[in-house]
């Protein structure tokens, strides 16, 4: 679309501009799709904002994040492809919990129906340590305010390299040419990169409890106890190690099928069909849910 | 674990000929019945347009009667006759549960931690705020009376605990933790409960703010001036009301447990699905353990009370022996384990506090029946040397290495065990008390040749 815009002067578009027109480009392009609600793009931008600065600080705890920030989005973010899905998926996730949550209620028992309590167990099993540390990976997932974020050990080693590189970058530009600056920041990057823990976050957690839960024939019970529990980080976990996938990928996959694809997603975990049904119901009342065909299926 | 089904069977006139008890009793409040048209608007439009596309289509229910709301999913499945209903997911009651607070009111403020923990009370999450303490290291997974020295309030109860028992919310929680350097900080824990949708508690989220300089209470607190066992953290077992707090809190909700679990697990109210039997069974155990914790933590509080002294009883080591032989003969039985006892005519007059006595005992052969082999030998045996009077547990089992008899009398040690058999409390407190009573409790034993407990005590003389 900016090619087809001829300027009448000598400036060049500006970047609201093309913005806008890009917008419309994309609308044009799939008129009946549903569109970003605010709540979607702050939830985004905010994880987008939340990670770069935790890895400015990774790469230099004396960079000033807003400041950084306040450039990014005035000129533009470097690494925004790249972005975009790893922070869409965890705002969607996010949204998909609250909004989960706020549906709780406190079911009343059937008549004839034995509850089931939980049993407790003496001493901690593997299992247990495992599902503790998958909460733990789960909950380094939010900011010290409780906003959710991307732990930058839950970011995958392309794209941590680029926004060091192109923080390094502002940051250079920021403070003029200096060359001692520059080794710094380059062996930084270096640093930061080498010694990072690839997969430490919630992968490794949910492979670990994955693996324990198959190894003792446990992983279907497991999975159908989280969606009874309405449980989502779990149920996308196993079935994101289930299905040999990144957790993010899963959980992009999961809040954008639509109902029949479902037990084809979750096929590698062998559930029984009836085990699913919280799990549609809870995706079908989730709305602007970027399911193909509009903004949710309800 | 599976998701409840709740069927009901649509005819080609869209009347409802068959429907478990909540569609029928939803059925009934709208003012209809079996062979009526079906009276719940949303889910008659859904059937409908499953029987005009002919395929099975699920949707989000919704209905409400005059006492609740009601939320499911329903499957309609469309055929020549009509439509089978499948709806799961049911609930009602649309009582919104604090599962995730409203950012401002778990947001970490101005010097404070957040914090949340799970069901039993182990942190998954610690972050601080600002101008806050830094948070300590290594709080993954640590439970939250290790990261949080509690402290009575003026009832002398403490909030947190009751939060847990009540499964509710709490505040006004002082607790102490670990600030920078040396130093304890004063804080003030609140909490609420968090539940998942099957309505089971799962753990508390809340802050701990640094509590305000007071003349009389200063911020900073030396790290010697607490009551802090080693072992237990903050549990202030030196508090001589904390047994009888946790003795009271905890025993009676667990009997409580145990007996309705037995209830259920005998099937005395009726048959149920063995798997719930099971189930039920193991909740009993577990609550049995508990107890059997419970107790002995009440004991440990007890015994490590500055001045804690025995009575001197006149007792008879065989009589004892005996004693404890009668009260676990029947679980050494099933086993096929025979016990060897001292036979009545054994006297080993001794000076110590008979139930003390008895309780070590019991410890001592209920170890050796839970680590003897099946249709195995246990002796016990008296005898004197010198002023001790001595009685001696001896198994068959797999025996303890030289490694494991250094540590084995240490609080929680269990020797590498992860069956359910124990606190790992019993033979710290079992050597605690006869150490009391002016005796000792020592291990002889060899890898594969059996363990050998004896336990020594002042020698009485008989005129």
């Amino acid at each position: 679309m900016a090619e087809s815009f001829s300027s009448p002067g000598i400036d060049l578009p500006s970047p609201t501009l093309l913005a806008r027109l890009g917008e419309l480009a994309v609308f044009l392009a799939a008129p009946t799709a549903g569109r970003l609600t605010e709540e979607q793009r702050a939830l985004s931008l905010g994880i987008a904002r939340r990670l770069v600065a935790a890895v400015a600080d990774e790469l230099d705890p004396g960079i000033d994040g807003d400041a950084l920030w306040r450039d990014w989005l005035a000129a533009g973010v470097p690494a925004a492809e790249r972005l975009t899905t790893v922070c869409f998926a965890r705002a969607e996730e996010h949204r998909w919990r609250e909004y989960s949550a706020q549906r709780v209620t406190t079911p009343i028992p059937l008549e004839g129906v034995e509850e089931e309590a939980p049993v407790a167990s003496d001493i901690p099993s593997d299992i247990d340590r495992a599902y503790l540390a998958l909460q733990i990976a789960d909950r380094r997932r939010f900011d010290s305010y409780g906003n959710p974020c991307v732990a930058p050990a839950d970011v995958d080693t392309g794209l941590f390299r680029a926004l060091l590189l192109d923080i390094a970058a502002w940051r250079l530009a920021r403070v003029a040419k200096d060359g001692k600056l520059a080794a710094d920041l380059g062996e930084a990057v270096r640093a930061a990169t080498e010694g990072r823990d690839a997969g430490a976050g919630i992968d490794r957690a949910a492979k670990a409890y994955h693996d324990l839960l198959a190894g003792q024939g446990k992983l279907a019970d497991a999975a159908t106890a989280a969606i009874t529990r309405h449980d989502w980080v779990t149920v996308i976990a196993l079935s994101a190690v289930a299905a040999r996938r990144p957790y993010v990928d899963t959980a992009l996959a999961l809040l954008s099928a639509e109902a029949a694809v479902l037990p084809f997603l979750l096929a590698p975990l062998k559930l029984d069909r009836a085990a699913l049904a919280p799990l549609e119901a809870s995706l079908a009342l989730l709305p602007g849910r970027a399911v193909s065909g509009g903004a949710g299926d309800e | 674990m599976s998701e409840r089904i709740i069927h009901g069977r649509i005819d080609r006139s869209g009347a409802l000929v068959s429907a478990d008890a909540p569609l029928l009793r939803l059925q009934q409040r709208a003012g209809a019945g079996i062979g009526k048209p079906l009276a719940l608007p949303h889910l008659a439009r859904l059937v409908a347009l499953a029987q005009r596309l002919q395929r099975d289509i699920s949707r989000p229910l919704y209905a409400a009667d005059d006492h609740s709301d009601i939320h499911a999913l329903v499957r309609v499945l469309p055929d020549e006759e009509g439509a089978n209903l499948e709806i799961s997911d049911w609930r009602a009651s649309a009582v919104t549960v604090p599962q995730m607070p409203p950012v401002a009111e778990t947001a970490v403020r101005p010097r404070s931690w957040s914090w949340e923990c799970d069901q039993q009370l182990r942190v998954v999450a610690l972050r601080e705020g600002r101008d806050a303490p830094p948070i300590p290291e290594d709080w993954e997974a640590c439970s939250l009376s290790e990261l949080f020295e509690l402290q009575p309030d003026e009832e002398g109860g403490f909030p947190v605990l009751r939060a847990l028992a009540r499964q509710s919310s709490f505040e006004g929680q002082r607790v102490r933790a670990d600030g920078s350097g040396d130093a304890r900080v004063a804080m003030v824990l609140t909490g609420e409960p968090l539940f998942d949708a099957t309505g089971r508690f799962t753990g508390f989220r809340g802050t701990a703010i640094v509590e305000e300089a007071t003349q009389s209470e200063p911020n900073h607190v030396p790290n010697g001036g607490a009551l802090v066992d080693p072992a237990f953290g903050s549990l202030p077992l030196s508090d001589p009301q904390f047994g009888r707090r946790i003795d009271g809190a905890l025993r009676g909700p667990l009997s409580r447990i145990i007996a309705t679990a037995e209830t259920i697990s005998g099937q005395f109210d009726g048959p149920i699905r063995a798997d719930y039997a099971r189930y039920a069974g193991d909740i009993a155990h577990a609550g049995r353990h508990l107890l059997g914790l419970v107790d002995d933590l009440a004991d440990l509080q007890n015994i490590e009370r500055p001045g804690f002294k025995a009575a001197a009883d006149e007792i008879d080591l065989g009589d004892l022996a005996r004693r404890a032989v009668g009260l676990l003969g029947m679980k050494a039985e099933e086993k096929g384990i025979r016990i060897d006892a001292p036979r009545t005519d054994d006297k080993m007059p001794a000076t110590g506090e008979f139930r003390r006595v008895l309780q070590v005992l019991l410890n001592l052969l209920g170890n050796a029946i839970r680590y003897s082999p099946e249709n195995s030998q246990i002796w016990i045996r008296v005898d004197r040397e010198g002023d001790r009077a001595k009685i001696t547990v001896a198994d068959q089992g797999q025996g303890i290495s030289s490694e494991q008899q250094a540590v084995v009398f240490e609080k929680f040690e269990r020797l590498g065990r992860t069956d359910s058999g124990g606190s790992g409390l019993g033979l710290y407190i079992a050597r605690r008390l006869a150490r009391a009573m002016d005796g000792d409790l020592a291990v002889e034993s060899a890898p594969g040749q059996g363990a050998r407990f004896t336990l020594s005590l002042p020698a009485r003389d008989v005129d």
